[in-house]
């Protein structure tokens, strides 16, 4: 992802802060509020323009409204899920991760990942920082891929808490054991495809590369 | 829904305890990652989630459901698939959306296809999370491959129903 010099802060208490802590301050909130960032804040006021045009200040009012609960939600669960990612990140032991799900595990290696997948708790911040991490700790492609698809189709908390109450057990077993194998052949799909894959990584710490 | 963030508390106090044992840093490096990745990943999830709310008001869930009935076969899988993406909302909007089509008569297959669709390209995880967090050249590599997979899930729900009855997806 390109976002680097554009946008520039209103920065006008440099002399405040520690002459070590600035630089390193400064660069992240340039790259918090970067032009993706502006990007997604074009994508909200879209989505809110259509919504206010296609059905009405009413429905424009109740989506408010269940917008402002569902940040509200949200906020303490990121906090959460990035002291869990920030934590696992640095006492994660990255060589023998690697030997079991890097690109030289085979098929085992895809089978554990989405094992993983099923078991991890937690919602999307959970699961998403924790796929950076394996990444970042040399996960290979192809179990990466089979990682996050699983734990979206199979993961078992989304199972327990909204699948079986809203759409019956049987329901939800049919499609988990319908489901079984895709995450596999997603992984073995990404394993194959001929593309260029290069992870974000917000601000590496230094002397902390894997 | 508060199960969820106890135990995500739970695992970050763990984590955060075992760090702190090891007084060598580790905990203070970890608290610095933390922020890091809040400070790049709390405007964008502030964003997409208010456009995620909207989106979801904006789709014709009823009018949908009359497309999905089981003597639609393949066709109701398709278009199943097709809905599943258009959801940007957590699994509370989704799976009400499902019990709705369970309830218009919506076919098993179709049903296993508009979740698994949701679940894999729910476009509000892709904005809030995956850009932020892996970055597009992730994104475009997953897309592509677990792009047929709803499709296939469905595809095997059709087959598994020729040899037996799949229970319905209704719910009282």
């Amino acid at each position: 992802m390109a976002m680097a010099t554009d946008m520039t802060m209103s920065t006008n208490e440099p002399t405040i802060t520690e002459p070590k802590e600035q630089p390193w301050l400064r660069a992240l909130l340039r790259r918090s509020f970067g032009r993706s960032f502006w990007g997604f804040v074009l994508f909200a006021i879209v989505s809110a323009a259509a919504c206010y045009v296609i059905i009405g200040g009413q429905a424009f009012n109740e989506a408010v409204e269940n917008d402002i609960s569902m940040v509200l939600k949200t906020i303490p669960r990121i906090i959460a899920a990035m002291l869990v990612a920030g934590m696992i990140w640095v006492m994660l032991p990255r060589d023998r991760l690697t030997k079991m799900i890097g690109s030289e595990s085979g098929m085992k290696g895809l089978v554990i990942a989405a094992l993983a997948g099923i078991v991890t708790p937690g919602g999307p911040s959970a699961a998403f920082s924790l796929l950076a991490v394996l990444g970042g700790a040399g996960a290979d492609r192809g179990a990466m891929v089979a990682y996050i698809t699983s734990w979206s189709m199979l993961g078992f908390q989304r199972i327990i808490v909204w699948d079986v109450p809203m759409m019956g057990a049987e329901f939800s077993l049919t499609r988990f054991l319908v489901s079984l194998p895709l995450p596999i052949i997603a992984g073995m799909i990404a394993r194959a495809l001929p593309m260029r894959m290069v992870l974000a990584d917000p601000i590496p710490i230094k002397g902390d590369k894997p | 829904m508060s199960a969820g963030i106890v135990i995500l508390y739970g695992m970050a106090g763990t984590l955060m305890a075992l760090a702190l044992a090891r007084r060598d840093g580790t905990f203070q490096k970890g608290l610095r990652r933390a922020l890091e990745q809040f400070l790049i990943l709390a405007p964008r999830m502030f964003c997409a989630l208010i456009a995620a709310g909207f989106i979801a008001k904006l789709i014709p869930s009823e009018f949908i459901a009359r497309y999905l009935g089981s003597e639609a076969g393949m066709t109701a899988v398709l278009i199943a698939s097709a809905t599943g993406i258009a959801v940007p909302a957590g699994p509370a909007i989704a799976f009400s959306i499902g019990a709705v089509f369970a309830h218009a008569g919506a076919s098993v297959p179709a049903l296993i296809a508009f979740i698994t669709s949701w679940s894999i390209f729910a476009a509000h995880r892709i904005f809030i999370y995956e850009i932020p967090l892996l970055g597009l050249s992730f994104l475009r590599l997953r897309l592509v491959s677990v792009g047929a997979t709803p499709i296939l899930a469905g595809l095997i729900g059709i087959m598994v129903g020729w040899f037996f009855t799949l229970p319905l997806g209704a719910v009282p």
